[in-house]
């Protein structure tokens, strides 16, 4: 390196998104070694297991060092790329140097009087294994077992992958199930030509099925269903000119009032009992996925409050501009697909919540409605089916049902 | 089972023969009043009389040509080469009458050849080869070549019964040095290989005087590594069966061979393991041989030359890392 003495290098960290995230994924950089980037200028772009986002650059400077591969994950923390900034931290000001010089960073020291401008190139990472070839047994082992030899550690003479470094890959790898029959009766239907398109999963889809799959493998998950009358909602939301969702929205929080243990957090052992109601609103991203933002303290908003609440978090998500906080947090969830005119769903808790209500459409059908008098009619009513997964780890099925009892009371009982 | 040496087992397997069957006669220079250069034949002609413990005149040809004659009409006979160099002058009644009869006339030839051969004794361009690979070139001739006194003795019981021309290489390096357990009477050492040392990292391949070379190159010194000896025992045939065992359990292969490296039995065994045992190798096929040269006079250059135990060893270590 030739940078100045008087250069000061700064970090480019994994920075902490949230409390709940512990790791980041780098998507894409922005910036190359040599570049220069300001401060507060995009130097890469993340994505956690919540949400993607920019990693704005901490300084002026030059970039040296890129440490961390595109598709690499990495600890909150982790340097990712360090910047030459100049000397006592101050961003250089000479000019930045000419297109074809392979060497910016001699820009803080001076300009055109360096002498060794070619040699500071920053040194290349390390390839390992790089261009490897194979003997005959190894290619042999590794094709039967299905192993891809670049991922093989070698310790032979120039990292020369073994015959005994492939062995030990294959004892290390998990074990197959042997089938029980060689021959097995079935054969995969053809795949019916031609192809519409498809390829590999997409990120969120990914992180998405990850979440979900956790969530089954890890709750208790039972679906409990109670029928509401919505002609006072509907009422009031014609006069207001919100949502059913956030009358919905609202009466769970009464109704968490009551019940508070269906606002909580289970893991593992530990259960925690939360104090504000931070209600998770599940929103949908079109073909790409679903975000679940998160509105804090949601027990102090009105009706309209958490209408307009509801309103603009959509509105981000739907503009990829949440940030990690945005959908950190929730302690409750509501997913409201309804509006396709389904019924009747089993969510999937939200972990670590213990219980996610389900709201879909509103019908009007024929009831059975009983008068002041105790004389039965039918009557035609908006009626919608509440859909409550729980889990039975945290709570039991009565619970459950009084929670759901206590969100038809309030919202039948909407002035 | 008595302890013998490799030489006294040669000995006893001659004498037994000799006692069991009429057909068996030894011819030879100096074989019988003097008992043999080497003294195998020593005190022979004593129990068993000049016609059946012939000396000969120095004529490798008439030897050899007797003795087909001799094979032909119903007799075992077996001929000692005073040294194993002089066979080049029965070459011919050795790989063109004896090697080809049963191909040209359908007559079996039972004729053992025994080739005193090898170096280290300062023997000299002209007493100090191993000519085997001469005959594993012409079709008709057996080549045995024992390592130890056991096999001595059985590989030379198996020579005498078998219905062809034998070439039985003994290593004089080996007569006095090699001892070992030895079943009295008749037995025959089967004409294939011998793991003389299971392992499971490099199989290193030897046979007569190396094989002793092997075992102590990879003693120690290599880490622990687990090398395997395999014995080839039989030159022709050729156990391709275990070479191509060990070769598939250990996937690295040193080839060793005291004879000159062209054409050498090694090559012929690391020409079978590249066609037939190319999908186990882990490296290439090492081999460690006598370079093409004369082997000399001069103790230090025979010593340079001859494939010697740090030689063996370290090609084991590179081996072994590559």
């Amino acid at each position: 390196m030739s940078s100045s003495p008087t250069d000061l290098l700064v970090d480019v960290t994994m920075p902490q998104m949230g409390v709940s995230v512990a790791e980041g994924t780098v998507v894409a950089w922005r910036v190359e070694p040599g570049d220069r980037i300001e401060a507060e200028a995009t130097i890469c772009e993340i994505s956690t297991d919540k949400i993607d986002t920019e990693v704005p650059s901490p300084a002026s400077g030059v970039v040296t060092e890129i440490l961390v591969p595109i598709g690499e994950t990495v600890d909150v923390g982790t340097v990712m790329a360090r910047i030459a900034v100049g000397g006592n931290g101050v961003a250089p000001a000479t000019p930045a140097p000419a297109a074809d010089d392979p060497s910016p960073l001699d820009g803080g020291a001076g300009g055109p009087s360096t002498p060794e401008p070619k040699s500071s190139s920053p040194p290349a990472p390390v390839v390992r294994n790089g261009n490897r070839r194979y003997s005959p047994v190894v290619q042999r082992i590794a094709s039967e077992h299905g192993i891809d030899l670049s991922q093989v550690p070698g310790t032979g003479r120039g990292g020369r992958v073994r015959k005994q470094d492939v062995l030990a890959f294959v004892d290390a790898s998990p074990v197959e199930e042997p089938p029980l029959h060689i021959e097995s009766p079935y054969r995969p239907d053809p795949v019916p030509e031609p192809v519409a398109g498809g390829g590999e999963l997409s990120r969120m889809r990914r992180q998405i099925g990850e979440h979900m799959k956790r969530s089954l493998d890890t709750a208790a998950t039972c679906t409990t269903w109670i029928e509401v009358d919505m002609s006072r909602v509907e009422a009031a939301r014609a006069r207001l000119g919100v949502t059913a969702l956030a009358f919905v929205s609202r009466a769970c929080i009464d109704a968490i009032r009551e019940h508070p243990a269906l606002n909580a957090w289970l893991e593992g052992e530990k259960y925690t009992l939360h104090t504000d109601v931070n209600l998770g609103i599940a929103v949908s991203l079109g073909d790409d996925g679903l975000i679940v933002p998160v509105i804090p303290r949601a027990h102090e908003l009105s009706v309209e409050g958490l209408a307009a609440r509801i309103k603009d978090i959509a509105r981000r998500a739907r503009g990829r501009q949440l940030t990690p906080d945005d959908v950190y947090g929730g302690t409750f969830t509501i997913t409201n697909p309804g509006q396709y005119g389904s019924i009747m769903a089993t969510p999937i808790i939200n972990q670590p919540q213990v219980a996610i209500l389900d709201l879909e459409a509103v019908v009007k059908r024929a009831v059975v409605v009983t008068d002041a008098d105790g004389n039965d009619s039918i009557a035609i009513r908006p009626m919608t089916i509440l859909g409550l997964s729980w889990d039975h780890r945290a709570l039991d099925g009565a619970l459950s049902a009084q929670f759901l009892a206590t969100v038809k009371r309030q919202l039948e009982s909407v002035s | 089972m008595p302890t013998l040496t490799y030489l006294q087992a040669i000995s006893s397997a001659l004498r037994d023969e000799l006692r069991a069957d009429d057909r068996v006669l030894l011819m030879g220079e100096d074989i019988g009043t003097f008992g043999g250069a080497f003294k195998v034949t020593d005190g022979f002609i004593d129990e068993f009389g000049p016609d059946r413990v012939m000396d000969t005149p120095l004529a490798e040809s008439g030897i050899i040509g007797t003795a087909v004659g001799a094979a032909v009409v119903g007799m075992r006979p077996v001929c000692e080469m005073q040294f194993s160099d002089f066979i080049s002058c029965g070459f011919d009644q050795l790989v063109n009458v004896a090697g080809k009869m049963h191909y040209r006339q359908g007559l079996a030839v039972p004729l053992v050849v025994r080739l005193p051969s090898g170096g280290g004794f300062s023997g000299g361009p002209f007493h100090s080869q191993n000519p085997e690979a001469w005959f594993m070139h012409s079709p008709g001739i057996k080549v045995v070549a024992p390592s130890t006194a056991a096999d001595a003795k059985g590989l030379l019981h198996a020579a005498i019964h078998d219905p062809n021309p034998v070439c039985y290489m003994e290593h004089k390096h080996l007569y006095r040095r090699v001892k070992g357990e030895v079943p009295s009477g008749v037995f025959e050492t089967p004409f294939t290989a011998r793991v003389a040392q299971p392992g499971s990292d490099l199989v290193v391949i030897a046979y007569g005087a190396m094989v002793p070379v092997a075992l102590e190159a990879v003693s120690d010194g290599l880490d622990g590594a687990s090398v395997e000896v395999l014995d080839l025992r039989s030159l022709v045939p050729l156990d391709e069966e275990a070479i191509l065992d060990s070769v598939e359990r250990c996937s690295k292969v040193l080839i060793i061979d005291e004879a000159n490296a062209t054409c050498a039995a090694g090559a012929q065994v690391a020409a079978l393991i590249a066609e037939k045992g190319f999908e186990s190798l882990d490296g290439p096929v090492v081999r460690v041989a006598t370079p093409d040269v004369p082997i000399p006079f001069s103790p230090p250059l025979e010593a340079a030359v001859l494939p010697g135990v740090d030689r063996v060893r370290e090609a084991c270590r590179e081996l072994l890392a590559y």
